[in-house]
């Protein structure tokens, strides 16, 4: 309570500019603040991200988007969030663009799948088998990417991604092909429901691991080699070890992820292995912001709503939706390249008003 | 700091060849061939013989018309990359670009000249389809200098490879869909150029298409060398690569040189794409194949290097073809991209090293 005294309005307005969580995790004095806030504060999030967290869990019940085609979409549009947030886990703090990355999601998909398929292995252990194999594809990635930087490593990435197209294409004894395999579902119902459960959940989590790795001194030693990997040596940070940690565990939430896509639709073509995939995961994720993890996800609903609303409506006219994509990735990397998150941090975040101030940033100690 | 010392030591080794081949030819040579380049050169020549000989001389009839349109387009790409540092994803899209034009342009001319086919357009025709799709390849490329890449330019040049990578990915999905809302997703192809007889050449039956297909590529990439070489313009060219600033203070001016780089360059795509337009047919993503086979070999021979580009087309053509005779078809991506990241994790720089740096990055 003291801190929030001490917050009066013309101390706002001098104030140097007020830390995002990110920032002021050391620096809490946490004797002052509430468990609730404390808690947010923890797994970054702020009481306005908690709302959208509540109303996405009660968003199937909410008539527009009880019908099971509008739950689909939703489906699609967390599973993409997902995936952007997994990918901005790269991109946006060790500054490696990995094209490769719908091809690590459905490496990890047909993992899964063939275990599933050829041992009758349980979905649910296959989704983490996945996992961890689509992890060990990330070692392998970011063990070889080490020599090389920037558009050299997302080639080398791309290039993975492309072999392993090409390998899931034409190994027709295990994958079949192009012709795709039938993939037992992960529950035994019509209903749409518990898949959209599970792929919220497994939103939060990859938020929740992707925010609690950046939020540690870790997420700094991202930072500095992805803005300049020289000056990070000099400081003495190692980035091997960073550089590999960060495409492993970014290559296994995309495993995890492509487990679940597997499991949902009940088939898999190579097809998602396709570097459009990672285009479209790209695209959601820098329109969402670079570096802040969570624009990505915020965006992916409404992009994908726009998207599929466009394409069904007018589908007489074929490749709209990805004209209309591709056009606002190229206007927003020209024009605004901070993406919403910048635009949410300049104009929306600091309100004069209290609440909304406490609403947007949680509890502020200085 | 390890990939910088380990590049500066490989262009030291390279540069110390070099000496060497000054001194004595015959030491020389040997240094040479110990080298990377004379190694994968003379590997890849033996490798193309021995394939020619166990299988017959049409592999090396695929091989040289498969490299002569690789040429082309990754010339342009390594171009673009060295002046511009722009590592272009849409490059395949001004292919797609030049062959959709060749195939409006010809197909009103074909239908002329099967009703009059005594005309001379029955031999002029192709080429005025072939020279407007390099025009119009340069067209496009100019646009998307002025409408998407200038405004970036003017805007910032902080992370400018990676932010123009981007750029460059969201034109080619913008291109491609154009492409498929404006004229549809069907193949539109045609069956012959020229047609008439095969000629027979060593036991291979070669259509007069692939021939002439083959002599384009090959007169436009000995000019635009010749260009790159002898004129003041392609000197210019060369300078702005090597160091803008310097560039500058000898009175070049950048902003043509940009221009100018980026037409060329998507005119060699386009030219491509239209001469070859009786092999591939044009469709929305025809452009993904030359653009991930044109990265091959830009990564294969180093960025922003010309010569090493042709060399390099050649070698992955070389690859490519090897890999659908003995392999199978559909393999062609698998092998290659293995082999380019051997290349890639073992020698960034690319076999032929790279002298021209890219700028706009600091």
């Amino acid at each position: 309570m003291r801190a929030k005294d001490e917050h009066s309005a013309g101390e706002y307005q001098n104030a140097p500019d007020v830390d995002t969580p990110l920032h002021n995790g050391d620096t809490l004095l946490q004797d002052d603040i509430n468990p609730f806030d404390m808690m947010l504060q923890k797994t970054g999030f702020t009481p306005v991200g908690l709302v959208g967290v509540i109303l996405l869990l009660a968003l199937p019940f909410i008539p527009p988007f009880n019908q099971e085609y509008l739950l689909r979409w939703l489906i699609y549009a967390a599973f993409i969030a997902a995936m952007s947030v997994g990918f901005d886990f790269t991109s946006g703090y060790i500054n490696i663009v990995n094209f490769g990355y719908a091809a690590v999601m459905g490496y990890g998909g047909y993992t899964t799948s063939i275990l599933a398929i050829n041992l009758g292995l349980t979905p649910w252990i296959g989704i983490l088998l996945g996992g961890v194999n689509a992890a060990v594809l990330g070692l392998a990635i970011g063990m070889t990417s080490l020599r090389l930087r920037g558009i050299f490593a997302a080639c080398l990435s791309w290039f993975f991604g492309l072999a392993l197209m090409g390998l899931a294409t034409k190994m027709v004894w295990l994958t079949r092909g192009p012709l795709g395999l039938r993939v037992p579902r992960l529950f035994e119902t019509e209903s749409n429901l518990p898949f959209y459960y599970t792929i919220v959940i497994l939103l939060l989590a990859t938020y929740l691991i992707c925010t609690s790795v950046v939020r540690s001194n870790m997420g700094l030693a991202f930072k500095a080699i992805g803005q300049n990997m020289d000056a990070a040596r000099t400081s003495g940070i190692n980035p091997v070890f960073y550089r590999v940690f960060n495409f492993t565990l970014s290559c296994a939430l995309a495993g995890v992820l492509g487990g679940f896509y597997a499991h949902f639709y009940g088939i898999l073509t190579p097809d998602i292995m396709q570097t459009s995939k990672t285009v479209e995961v790209l695209a959601v994720a820098y329109i969402g912001g670079r570096g802040s993890l969570w624009g990505g996800a915020v965006i992916a609903f409404p992009f994908i709503f726009i998207m599929e609303i466009v394409r069904s409506t007018l589908s007489n006219l074929p490749g709209l939706n990805l004209i209309i994509y591709a056009l606002l990735l190229i206007l927003v990397m020209i024009y605004y390249p901070g993406g919403f998150s910048y635009f949410f941090d300049e104009h929306l975040r600091k309100p004069k008003n209290r609440v909304l101030r406490y609403l947007m940033n949680g509890r502020q100690v200085n | 700091m390890m990939a910088m010392s380990e590049k500066f030591s490989l262009e030291f080794n390279l540069k110390a060849g070099e000496n060497n081949f000054m001194s004595k030819n015959n030491k020389a040579f040997v240094g040479w061939i110990k080298s990377a380049p004379g190694i994968t050169i003379s590997g890849s020549i033996i490798l193309a013989v021995f394939a020619t000989i166990y299988s017959g001389p049409y592999i090396l009839v695929n091989v040289i018309i498969t490299g002569g349109m690789l040429a082309l387009v990754a010339t342009g790409l390594t171009l673009i990359l060295g002046v511009l540092n722009i590592a272009m994803f849409a490059h395949g899209e001004y292919f797609m670009i030049g062959s959709l034009t060749a195939y409006y342009v010809f197909t009103p001319i074909s239908n002329y000249v099967n009703e009059n086919p005594d005309s001379i357009l029955a031999i002029t025709g192709p080429l005025i389809a072939i020279a407007l799709s390099m025009i119009s390849g340069a067209i496009a490329g100019v646009i998307s200098e002025k409408i998407v890449f200038g405004p970036l330019r003017r805007r910032s040049t902080d992370n400018w490879v990676m932010n123009s990578f981007l750029l460059t990915v969201g034109l080619s999905v913008l291109l491609i869909n154009l492409h498929q809302l404006i004229f549809g997703a069907d193949f539109k192809g045609i069956v012959r150029y020229w047609g008439g007889m095969p000629t027979e050449i060593a036991g291979v039956f070669i259509s007069r298409d692939r021939i002439m297909a083959f002599i384009i590529s090959a007169f436009i990439v000995l000019v635009f060398w010749l260009f790159m070489t002898y004129t003041r313009t392609g000197r210019a060219i060369r300078a702005v690569s090597q160091d803008v600033t310097g560039a500058q203070i000898v009175g070049i001016n950048i902003e043509n040189i940009v221009l100018l780089t980026i037409a060329l360059s998507c005119a060699l795509s386009g030219v491509a794409g239209g001469s070859l337009l009786f092999m591939y047919p044009s469709y929305p993503t025809m452009g993904l194949e030359p653009l991930y086979m044109a990265w091959f070999v830009v990564i294969l021979s180093g960025l922003g290097n010309i010569l090493g580009a042709v060399v390099g087309a050649f070698m992955v053509a070389l690859l490519k073809v090897m890999t659908v005779e003995y392999v199978g078809a559909g393999w062609d991506f698998v092998v290659p991209s293995i082999l380019i990241m051997m290349v890639l994790i073992f020698k960034p720089s690319g076999i032929f090293g790279s002298e021209v740096r890219g700028v706009l990055d600091k």
